[in-house]
């Protein structure tokens, strides 16, 4: 079973991802915050991360910066997950090392479907 | 207060009085936006809080009766896949309830900024201690309290903390890179 962190400040939004990750067999673990993330992902072996951009204490971006400095996450999928849609915001994205960027409110059946695509 | 016998301090001291009437006026106006955004979100919250447990409720019904039924006959497994699919359509609108709580969070942490800002404005429309016999005392109250209002005001460009900037052209949107 492939295990996912989904990192968001809102519980509501953790709450939908999980929800919908789990309902088709993902394993899903959850953090508040980016150094929360960091914390979970460096602890536990994480097939995707899934993350919001604006959080308190360390942002996305500063998040997926810090995950591609670190061995085991150089390959590991990651994904945005934010209500941001400026092409300046993606490219910081791009160039910080996302996989991808999805704009809330996500449609679950679209969210399934990058999800099983980076997976793959 | 101003010297009447001195026309210069006059004009000063009710060009000061003047900007007392705006601080005044644009800070009733947001105390009156800052309640309503409160009971806008008092009863979005009250609503949301209802949906999630009848969400919670179905969601963890239906992922267990899944699983119950995995190998069991097609039929029920499609209504299953049916159920699940209401509730995914659930999913994206109760993101749209916490989008605008979110908003309604950023919102009233601005009016707030404002309503401190023009709140140290109206704190400076007291007659100068020194000198109030004097135009010039008064103008230098009255560009105090004008950047206090003008620092207020610019609030509503202010960046506040996790702002909600999706719009509905981009939501849902996806780019693999």
């Amino acid at each position: 079973m492939k295990t996912i962190l989904a990192v968001d400040d809102s519980a509501t939004m953790r709450e939908m991802v999980a929800f919908v990750l789990e309902s088709a067999g993902y394993r899903v673990i959850e953090a508040e915050d980016g150094a929360q993330g960091l914390e979970r992902a460096t602890s536990t072996s994480v097939d995707l991360v899934i993350t919001d951009q604006n959080m308190p204490n360390m942002d996305g971006l500063t998040l997926v910066r810090s995950l591609r400095e670190l061995r085991d996450y150089k390959s590991v999928p990651i994904l945005l997950l934010t209500t941001e849609s400026s092409d300046a915001m993606k490219a910081q994205g791009r160039a910080a090392g996302a996989t991808g960027w999805l704009v809330k409110p996500f449609d679950p059946a679209t969210l399934l479907e990058v999800v099983q695509k980076v997976l793959r | 207060m101003a010297d009447p016998r001195n026309p210069g301090t006059s004009d000063a001291a009710q060009a000061a009085g003047l900007l007392v009437a705006v601080a005044e006026t644009l800070n009733e106006r947001l105390a009156v936006t800052a309640e309503e955004l409160a009971r806008s979100q008092l009863l979005l919250r009250e609503s949301s809080a209802h949906l999630m447990t009848a969400f919670r409720g179905a969601a963890d019904r239906i992922v267990a009766a899944q699983k119950a039924a995995a190998n069991g006959p097609e039929e029920r497994n499609a209504e299953y896949a049916l159920v699940l699919d209401h509730l995914y359509r659930a999913v994206h609108h109760l993101q749209s309830h916490d989008l605008v709580n979110q908003l309604i969070d950023a919102q009233k942490l601005r009016v707030g900024k404002m309503r401190e800002k023009l709140e140290e404005a109206l704190s400076l429309a007291a007659p100068p201690a020194r000198e109030p016999q004097q135009p010039e005392q008064w103008i230098e109250r009255s560009r105090a309290m004008l950047d206090c209002i003008v620092a207020g005001i610019r609030q509503i460009d202010d960046d506040a903390r996790a702002p909600v900037r999706s719009d509905k052209h981009h939501a849902g949107s996806v780019d693999l890179f």
